[in-house]
This record gives structure tokens, sequence and C-alpha cells, in this order.
């Protein structure tokens, strides 16, 4: 009860800090990832073996700064950190079986909302339509109302594609049209001031790559179009004076996370 | 497994994953999954969380700065080659080999060495024989291993090098001082409200002066590295490496305080070297603390930091479950834990670094833990233990962690039956071998020039199981001569066999040397000279006393005209020198002589034999700036007989003899006539009476070095190597 009155005004915090503020987003991911990560790297990783070879590593290093008059030595010793870089990699790699999967599945999920902006209002875009070569003259693009094609259509039979130069009135999310062979195809597209999961192709087949970079069911196998897609434009991330694509910022955060979790979680990586 | 011998809960939850995931399909999948990555890349695929980043990212910087380092070493290598060139021609130009190794087996005894040798059991020494030398090389007076090493590195008597003993005497108040090294907190402090915080760094003096041999090889050019050479705490600076030996403290300050944690009601204090740690028992935990160093921020309150630890029996495993310091492991009774890592916190973040073993005694009736002295961390050491700072930590990171401590084989938890024969055997080989880790890695590192490394096994093993070879001992009446073990005999043939395994290591350049500092004798009656001195009418207790406790305690110095501490030294009351003292400087002469003429020959009344042989007069044995320091007489014990454990500590008894019932039952501080030391080489040597002293003038010379005119000891001369 005592907290009715303010829950309108945390979820309005929450939308504005965190859900339509990709930085805070990425901050918030990088260290949630960087916690698991690192508890996920110490319970799958022989931590033993991991401090043994980093150990061994160091004292190579340090035997080439104490022996450095002994050519013979540095350069066995030098012999040695690179075997024993190896062996520390390998270590170090075992366990990323193990978060390979989640963590693209993840980065994939993320990447739809981050990696590209939605269109704004009155901001042209072009449509893509990829066909079999006998239905490249017989495509035709039906928009929503609130949209309008500004541009003819443009033919690049080498490619087997069709382009349209679209724009969109006021935001929202729509569904545009492709005919072709008596068939309509349709393809969502998302124009918003706001963080939004995109999609920027839709594809027939390619399983993996729909997985990959696809949000949309795949268009029926029977289609002669393969693939639909919207140029959204890659999205930039100010922080600490520099613009960021959002995966190089999760790098950098999330390593930072987990070296700061690694520490006080007393594991070794 | 993630411990050797240990297992935990999060060893558990791994295993069950690996089971669960680790499964033939399961891995088929993954690799599965692993390939359409690779096949169908987008950009963040090429990271995979924060531990494969960390991985990629510190192995390319180990490289590119292994490669740094590697190039930097390459580029200026031609000039330091020629650099060094120009500076060992002299010593090169002139030197009779490539290399030199010094094996110091502490302790080694000539006789026993022979004995084993004639039986067959010592193959490499007997090579070493019969190819090259073996000798008894005369040793210092007295015969104690700090005096005769410091005289080993640098070729000088004790009169010059200024350690007589373990222990030296303050003359303002009859305290003993650890002879080798003082070490003081810093000078100022900052008091903030309840803190005072230390100002500036601890203080740590060397006391054993004169230079060390390798200091002047490292001059000339010719690298060395010394490992675990006695007195070299604090390590000086050279060019080479040197991890310090006998007389490193421990993370009290102490020459090793073991802990002793009981869940008994009461019990005795330990005469010396432990203390007896309460354990309070909480349901199914018990719960205790390891006592570390004085507070920093609390100066002169003598509150002590501690690491406070749990331990959860299993009776029914006959193990442990233990959490010290966040770190969970499991111990079985009868096993040593690894080293575990210590912080004992102070506040403002400050605190200090430490190492330990545990060793769990038993489980029932009562709990008992023992844990080593707390070690400094040779992997981030709170005091320099080697030269330079980077060596040890370089030796902890190849090896793992290893016993930074001078005396680190416990003896005193032996000889107060806190651990038993097998406990401290264990412990003993523990550290031994990690010492010969070090040294096969120091003959690998040194190819051309000095490496010289000692081992304390065989003084430490000796001292406390000299008892199963003495056939009539009294600490070991009560084991029947067929079952006693061949502990001794089977340390000289680990050393032995140490041995063979360094002649495989060297070649026909190299020298190779065996010495030992002493021999050794049995050690069955203690000789309380205090009381001597007291029945005899040179020492006198205060009004209505007939004993005193530790260090004088009750002893009337107005009344007295000489005092023995330590384990050979004997000094008058000198006055205008001691604080209190009353012999006059003029009749100290006639007091010596007196005194000398008493106790040579002392005889035990029980057996009738000989308890002291020999007594040495300081101006006849010693030479040197530093003789002042020395103990006015120095006495010799006779075969069987050594300064009993209470006069050695400053205190009266009224036997003058008496049995020793310890552990500690072979010594070698007597009169240095009967326990001359070792000297085996791989070349003839022609001198017949070869003496410590001798082999840091012999090293330089054999390097082509000349001698420093205060040398006391000679060169031998080597026979000359046919083709050479």
């Amino acid at each position: 009860m005592l907290f009715v009155p303010i829950r309108p005004l945390m979820a309005d915090f929450l939308n504005r800090v965190l859900l339509d503020n990709p930085l805070a987003i990425v901050v918030v991911v990088s260290l949630v990832v960087g916690l698991l990560m690192v508890l996920l790297f110490g319970y799958t990783s022989n931590q033993k073996a991991i401090k043994v070879a980093k150990d061994q590593l160091k004292a190579h290093l340090l035997a080439v700064r104490l022996y450095q008059d002994q050519l013979p030595v540095v350069m066995r010793t030098y012999g040695r950190i690179v075997r024993g870089t190896g062996r520390y990699i390998r270590l170090a790699f075992m366990p990323l079986l193990y978060v390979i999967i989640p963590i693209t599945l993840l980065i994939v999920q993320v990447d739809r909302y981050l990696g590209s902006m939605p269109m704004q209002p009155a901001q042209p875009f072009l449509v893509k339509v990829q066909t079999a070569p006998d239905t490249l003259n017989d495509l035709s693009l039906q928009l929503p109302a609130e949209m309008a094609i500004s541009a003819p259509a443009v033919h690049v039979p080498a490619d087997n594609e069709v382009v349209w130069r679209v724009v969109a009135e006021k935001a929202g999310t729509y569904n545009i049209d492709v005919a072709a062979g008596g068939q309509t195809f349709s393809k969502q597209v998302v124009v918003s001031p706001d963080v939004s999961r995109l999609s920027p192709t839709r594809l027939r087949d390619r399983f993996w790559e729909r997985i990959f970079v696809s949000g949309e069911p795949a268009l029926p196998d029977n289609s002669p179009i393969q693939a639909i897609a919207v140029t959204y434009l890659p999205r930039n991330i100010n922080f600490a004076w520099l613009e960021w694509n959002w995966i190089v910022l999760f790098f950098v955060l999330s390593m930072v996370a987990g070296f700061v979790f690694k520490e006080v979680l007393g594991i070794e990586i | 497994m993630r411990f050797r011998g240990v297992s935990c809960g999060a060893d558990t939850l791994v295993r069950q994953l690996r089971s669960r995931v680790a499964g033939r399909s399961a891995r088929a999948t993954l690799v599965l999954l692993l390939l359409v990555v690779v096949l169908f890349p987008l950009p963040g695929h090429a990271y995979a969380g924060p531990g494969a980043g960390f991985a990629v990212l510190s192995s390319f910087w180990t490289l590119f700065v292994a490669f740094l380092y590697s190039l930097y070493a390459l580029l200026t290598w031609p000039f330091r080659h020629v650099l060094r060139t120009l500076k060992r021609r002299k010593a090169y130009g002139k030197a009779q080999f490539k290399r030199a190794v010094i094996l110091g087996f502490d302790g080694m005894d000539p006789e026993l060495a022979e004995r084993f040798m004639g039986e067959g059991k010592l193959p490499n020494l007997a090579k070493l024989q019969q190819q090259g030398t073996f000798r008894k090389l005369r040793t210092t007076f007295p015969a104690i291993s700090p005096v005769a090493w410091s005289t080993f590195m640098t070729g000088v008597n004790p009169g010059k090098h200024n350690i007589y003993d373990f222990l030296a005497r303050d003359l303002s108040n009859y305290l003993p001082f650890l002879s080798s090294a003082e070490i003081k907190g810093p000078k100022r402090h900052w008091k903030i409200g309840k803190y005072s915080i230390p100002v500036g760094k601890t203080n740590i003096k060397g006391m054993r002066k004169g230079t060390p041999f390798w200091h002047w090889l490292g001059k000339a050019g010719i690298f060395c590295s010394v490992i675990r050479v006695p007195v070299t705490f604090p390590p000086e600076k050279f060019p080479g490496v040197l991890l310090s030996g006998m007389c490193v403290p421990d993370l009290k300050g102490s020459q090793g305080t073991f802990c002793f944690c009981t869940t008994r009601a009461s019990g005795d204090k330990f005469r010396e070297g432990g203390v007896r740690i309460a354990m309070e028992r909480d349901g199914g935990v018990c719960r205790s603390y390891i006592p570390g160093p004085e507070d920093p921020l609390a100066e002169g309150s003598g509150r002590e930091l501690r690491v406070d630890f749990e331990l959860r029996p299993d009776p029914e495993r006959n193990q442990a479950r233990m959490e010290v310091d966040s770190q969970k492991f499991t111990l079985k009774v009868g096993e040593y834990s690894e080293w575990i890592p210590l912080k004992f916190k102070a506040a403002l973040g400050m605190g200090a670094h430490g190492i330990c073993r545990f060793y769990l005694k038993q489980l029932s009736p009562e709990v008992e833990v023992y844990v080593t002295p707390v070690n400094i961390d040779p992997g981030r050491p709170d005091l320099p233990i080697s030269h330079p700072v980077t060596y040890s930590i370089y030796l902890a990171k190849l090896f793992g962690p290893y016993a930074t401590l001078g005396l680190a084989e416990d003896t005193w938890a032996l000889n107060e039956e806190v651990l038993d024969d097998d406990a401290f055997l264990a412990q003993a080989y523990g550290n031994h071998e990690d010492r010969e880790r070090m040294l096969f890695d120091a003959l690998e590192k040194t190819q051309q020039g000095l490496c010289a490394c000692v081992f304390d096994t065989t003084d430490r093993v000796q001292h406390m199981f000299w008892r199963y070879l003495d056939d009539d001992h009294p600490a070991a009446r009560n084991v029947p001569r067929d079952q006693r073990p061949n502990i001794i005999q089977e340390l000289y043939q680990r050393m032995d066999g140490l041995i063979g395994r360094v002649m495989q290591q060297i070649d026909d350049d190299t020298l190779l040397m065996v010495v030992s500092d002493h021999g050794f004798k049995s050690f069955a009656r203690c000789v309380n000279l205090n009381a001597w001195l007291h029945q005899n009418g040179y020492l006198t207790l205060k009004d209505g006393k007939t004993e005193s406790g530790d260090w004088f305690e009750d002893v009337d110095w107005s009344r007295t005209r000489a005092y023995t501490m330590g384990l050979n030294g004997l000094y008058l009351n000198v006055k205008g020198r001691e604080r209190q003292g009353i012999v006059e400087p003029g009749a100290a002469e006639a007091l010596k002589n007196e005194l000398r003429t008493k106790l040579n020959g002392l005889a035990d009344p029980a057996s009738g034999k000989i308890g002291i042989t020999g007594v040495f007069d300081c101006d006849a044995v010693y030479a040197g700036p530093y003789v002042d320091n020395a103990p006015d007489l120095i006495i010799g014990y006779g075969d069987g007989f050594r300064a009993s454990w209470d006069s050695v500590m400053g205190k009266v008894t009224e036997k003058i003899f008496e049995d020793n019932l310890k552990a500690w039952s072979g010594d070698h501080c007597i009169d240095p006539r009967l326990v001359p030391g070792v000297l085996f080489c791989n070349r003839k040597i022609a001198d017949e009476k070869p003496a410590i002293v001798d082999v840091a003038p012999t090293i330089l010379k054999l390097f082509g070095l000349g001698l420093p005119a205060h040398f006391d000891g000679k060169a031998w001369t080597l026979a000359p190597v046919v083709g050479k």
C-alpha cells in the first residue's frame, strides 16, 4: 500500500533512466554479465591449474629480467613464455565452451535493441527486397497510410534486388507488404524515438543466419522472395566523450566488472 | 582436483556440472554450436564474456611484455656483453673453471659419511672421494652454524665478521638479542585518534660484518646464484640473485613460533618456540585463531593481529573441514595442509601477509591442530628476504609458496611433543624438496659463475634423531634397539642421491664442492655452566635464592664475576663494560686463566666422562675489530655433552649435570676440534687440513681474482686437470 503512490514514478524513472537509455542498459547488462560470467568461469574452470599457469608465466617474465645478462636463459625463457601462454589460453578457454552459447544468444538479443536505431518520422530509409530473377519485375510494395514512397523503385538485376526509398510520417510500429507472384509478405518497420526491438531483415531459409540477424518469422518456403531488409542506422552510444558501438562498450565494461568481481569473489581468471 | 589431497563443495559442484555437461553428446552439441558461431560470425561472437576477454588480453599482454623484455635483452646484449667481457677478462682470463657449484649440507658429519660410504650406502659421495677429494673440514670457534657459515662466506674469523652465536648479550641489561640482524619499526608515528600510524620504513640492520665472496665475484662480472646460505638476512645488494636462509624471522619477528590450538582445558606453556591457543567448541564447529605480528597501529600496546579459523570435525572420515581467511579445505588426521596464505588485517587497510601450514593432530577425544610458524609470504614479502626482492617472488611463482623462515623445520614442536617423528620428517623433507627445486633451477640458470645452496635438513634431522643412533641416549632408552629407525642413514642416502643428480647436471668445466659447517655428536648430558659458576662462587644469586629464572632474573650482579648465556660463550662481568660489572679490567686476564684451569677437564660425576674438553680464550682464537663483542671464553664441551637448555637461557639451577631427555638429541656446539665438517670435491685438493675459512679465498682464486688482504683463510691448491 505504501508504495502505491510512487509506483508510477518508479516506473517512469525506470523507463526514462534505464529502458530508454541505451547507456544504462549496456552498463546494467555488463555488470550482470560480468558477475555471472565470472561465477560461471570460476565453477567451470580448473582454478588451481589456471593459477599455476598464470604464476609460472609471471615467473618466466621475472626470469627474463633477473637473468637478462644471460642470453641463452632469456631465449629459453621466452620459449617457455610462449608455451605457457598457450597452456593458459587452453585452460582459460575451456570455460568458453560453457559460456559461449548463452553469451552469444544474449548478445544477439541485446543487439536487436541496441545495435541499430529505429527510424525517425520524416527520415527516409531503404527497403530492399531480394527475390528470384523471374519475379524481379513482378514486385510491388504496399505501405500503410502513415508511410510513403519517396522515390521510384530501383532494380538491381545483378543482385536480384529491388530497392525503395520510404519515409514515415509519424512514430509507430508498422507492417509493410511486398507482393510477388500473387502472394504478399510483410515486414516490420519501427519508427520511434525510444529504444525498440528491431529486426533489420526477414529471411527465407538460412536458419542460423536468421537466428543471429532476424527477429521475425521466416518467409514461407515457397516464397519467391528471399529477403526483405530495412536499413536501420547503426547506433552509437556516447560514453566518456567517445562514441561507442554497444558491443565494444559492453566488452570494456563487462571486463571492468569482471575484474572487480573476480577480486571480490577470489576467482582466478 | 582443485587442491592436492583436498576436496571442497565447489569442487563437488564443478564435478557434478562437468559430469552432466561433459558427456559425449553434450560435447558434440557444444562443438557443433561453436562451429556455427565460427561459420556465421557476428562482431559480438569474438567476445564471449570477461573470462575469455581476460584470457585473450592478458595472454597478449604477457607475450607483449615478454617480447619487449626479450627484445631489450637482445638489443642491449652486445653492449652488455662487451662490458662484461671487459670486466670479466681479468676473472675468466685466469679462471680455472667456468662454473663452481657449492652444496652446503649443514652439519654433515665426516665420520658418519665415512662409515656409510664404507658400507656402500653413499655411492655418489664415494665417487667424489675416489675421483676427487674427501677431507675433514676444520670449523670455527664455536662450531655453530651462523658463526661457521659467516666465516665460510667472508673468509675471515669471527673477530672480523662479528657473529659468535645465535645470540649476543646487551651489555646494559644482560638480556640477549639476535646476533645476526636487528629489526626496528619506523621511528616516527603519527597519533591520530586511537591510531598510532607508523611513518617511514621498518629498519632492518644486518649485524654480520665482512664481505661475502660472491660480492667480489659479482664485482668482477661473475654471476652468482646464492640460495639459503645462513646469515644472509637482510639480503645485501650484489650483482646476482640471493635467497636468504637461517636467521630470516617469521611474521612475528621471532625465529619461529608455532601455534598449537586445542580444545584441551589447559596445559603448560611451552618452554620455548610455541604458543598454546584455546580452541572453543560451538556445536559441530571449533573456533580458534592464529596469532600474528603486533598491530602496527597500536604501537607498544602489545596487541597482536590475528586470523580466525574454523574447523568442522568429521570423525567418521577421520578428517575435518577447515575455513581460514575465506579459504576452505579438508584435512585428514595426520596430514599437512598446503601452504595457506594469510592476511593479518589491521585498521586503515594495513596488515601483513604470511603463509602457514596446518597439521591436524587428532580429532578425539580432543581436537588438536598444529600450525607452523607464520612464514613471510615469499610471493608478497613484507620484509625483504631476497636480492633482488623479485627473486623470492620469482621462486614463489615458479614453484608455489615455500618456507622462508630461517629455521623452518620446527624442532621445537617435536621437542615439546606437539609433533611426532613422522610429522616432523614430513615437514622437514617437504621444505627440502622445495629447496632442491630451487637448486636445480639455479643450476639451469647459472651455466657460468657461482651457484651456492645450503640445505638445513642434514642439521635439523641429525639434531632431532641422533637418539636412535646413540645406543644409550636418555631420550631413546624406551625404544628397543632393533626397533630404532635408520633415519640418519636414510638422510645421508637422500643427500647422496641429490649429489648424484647434481653430478648429472654439470660438465667437466664445473667445480663441485660439498661442504658442511660442522659435524655432529650425541647430546646426552646437559651442563648448566651457570650452576657451576654459582656453586664455585663466580655467580651470586640474590639473597635467599638457590636458583634463578630465565635471563638471570635472580642474579645479584654486584657480586657476580662471570656468567654464561647462549651455547658456548662465557662472559666476565667486567667493570666499565657490563652495566653492573665488578671485575676490574686488569684482573680479567687472571680470572680467565683461573676459569680455564678449573673448567678444562670438568668431569661428569655420574659417568666420570669429561664434560668440558677445552676452554678457549677469545684473544687466542679471534683477531679483528669486533673481538670486543666476543665472549671472553669459548667453552668446548666433550663428546656427549652440551650447554643445558636452562643455561643457554641464562637460568641458574641446582644441578650442574643432568640427562637430556628431549628429542633434540644430537649437537655440535661442543669442542670444535671434535666436530669438523666435511669437504668433498670433484677435483683433487692438495691441502691436508683444509678449514671452512679457506673456502672464500679458494673460490676467488679459482675464478682468477686476487685475494683481499684481510682474509684469514688461504686458497687451496687444486691438482691440475690433464688436458686443461
